[in-house]
């Protein structure tokens, strides 16, 4: 009971937390699951998962009724994703754990400099994962975007895929670039938005605003093409995804309510430095200490 | 493959560098698309209804004295329905994670049929490419499942 009750109050702090600094959960549920509750690292991922798309989906339903997701960008680009997907779940099982580790402290490292960087700019990090500040049907009213797009929405007469020409002939290599997304979402359970929302602002030229809600449409497919290998190959245990899906549903829809209420620079920082110690803790188990 | 947009949506916006220019619309929620909306409703009625068989499996497993770290069942979809009909919390749980894993795949399929029906064939077959990926994903699961024994 204890146990439930503590997985389900980190769920809530993961959820929380993510949606008042614009991150994914998957970045904190797996260090939780993994360091916090002794779960296989595998496993870890595979639970994360599974919570990625509850919040994907909650809140990929707000953007698209606000015209915020570019559904046609978000479904071709999708597909690459789900492809990388499948590549990653599929090698995720013949990697070593202390690799994933590794790979999972390096991340960590980089989304708190990033963090940091965007600390020192007053500015939430354009690198953000999947937003998911808008579980409960409520509007993430974080002032880290500038008025214009705040506003911006998708264009019905837009040209292909709303992007400009010029744009639009890179969409090759945002399509290779979507593959490693996927791979990268299987292997460590995140959405993948920390690469696809800076493809989509800075190599198509998407808006940030428009960039973050399109990626949050496609973490749904990416995480759960990626789940159903886990959940076929015994990867997702039902006892542990329960309450900490539950949490981070809760913790997510907290969030985006005490959004006006938080001061967001010294959550911030609180989070670099939960980020750094949950880096340093992961490269620990990497080098097997 | 005919993905300009007929009636459809692109991004557009200005203000900050690397985008196409164009101007900015103002939010206007109160004619959004109507595909949009569907598979809006689509993602808010199988998350909702997901997660709240997965709160039910949640507090079924506490109510119970269980700690989520015993290592649950697996999924087998023969003992689904007798686990949710005798208030085992594996049945609710199952039940709501593959609620989750499909909802997502849902929303794909009603945004083909609204594609297709809107004539737009090429986003129509993205949408195609995609669920034949899921399914693609199916297959490799099983086959590691078998290969693992």
């Amino acid at each position: 009971m204890e146990v439930g009750l503590l997985m389900l109050a980190g769920g809530i702090a993961a959820g929380a937390f993510g949606s008042l600094l614009g991150l994914g959960g998957g970045l904190l549920i797996v260090p939780l699951l993994s360091l916090g509750f002794g779960l296989p690292l595998r496993e870890a991922v595979g639970v994360s998962l599974v919570c990625v798309i509850v919040t994907s989906s909650a809140s990929a339903g707000v953007y698209l009724q606000r015209r915020q997701a570019n559904l046609r960008l978000g479904m071709v680009l999708e597909l690459f994703t789900g492809i990388g997907a499948v590549i990653g779940g599929a090698i995720a099982f013949l990697l070593d754990e202390r690799l994933l580790a590794g790979v999972f402290a390096l991340l960590l490292l980089y989304v708190a400099a990033t963090m940091a960087r965007a600390g020192r700019r007053g500015a939430t990090p354009p690198a953000s994962d999947e937003a998911t500040s808008v579980v409960g049907d409520d509007v993430d009213s974080r002032a880290d975007a500038e008025p214009d797009e705040a506003a911006a929405t998708v264009d019905p007469d837009a040209g292909t895929l709303g992007l400009a020409p010029d744009r639009a002939r890179r969409l090759p290599l945002a399509a290779a670039v979507s593959v490693g997304a996927g791979v990268a979402s299987a292997l460590l359970g995140i959405g993948g938005g920390i690469i696809k929302v800076p493809l989509m602002h800075v190599t198509l030229g998407v808006p940030l605003r428009i960039s973050t809600a399109t990626s949050n449409l496609m973490v749904g497919i990416t995480a759960s093409t990626s789940a159903i290998v886990y959940l076929l190959r015994g990867g997702i245990d039902a006892y542990a995804t329960g309450p900490t899906a539950v949490g981070v549903f809760i913790g997510a829809s907290l969030g985006s309510r005490l959004g006006h209420r938080v001061n967001v620079p010294f959550l911030r920082l609180l989070f670099v430095a939960v980020l750094l110690f949950t880096a340093f803790q992961m490269a620990r188990r990497a080098l097997g200490r | 493959m005919g993905l300009e947009t007929q009636g459809g949506s692109g991004a557009s916006g200005r203000g900050s560098p690397g985008r196409p220019a164009g101007p900015v619309r103002p939010a206007d929620q109160s004619t959004p698309a109507s595909l949009e909306v569907a598979l809006a409703h689509v993602l808010a009625v199988g998350t909702y209804a997901s997660i709240a068989l997965v709160g039910i499996g949640s507090v079924l497993l506490l109510a119970g004295g269980a700690s989520p770290l015993d290592g649950g069942p697996p999924l087998q979809a023969a003992s689904v329905v007798p686990d949710l009909f005798a208030l085992r919390p594996a049945g609710f749980l199952w039940l709501g994670i593959v609620g989750i894993l499909a909802t997502p795949a849902i929303r794909v399929i009603r945004a083909g049929l609204g594609f297709w029906r809107r004539g737009e064939r090429g986003l129509a077959l993205v949408a195609l490419l995609v669920l034949a990926v899921i399914a693609l994903g199916v297959l490799i699961g099983v086959l590691i499942g078998v290969v693992a024994g």
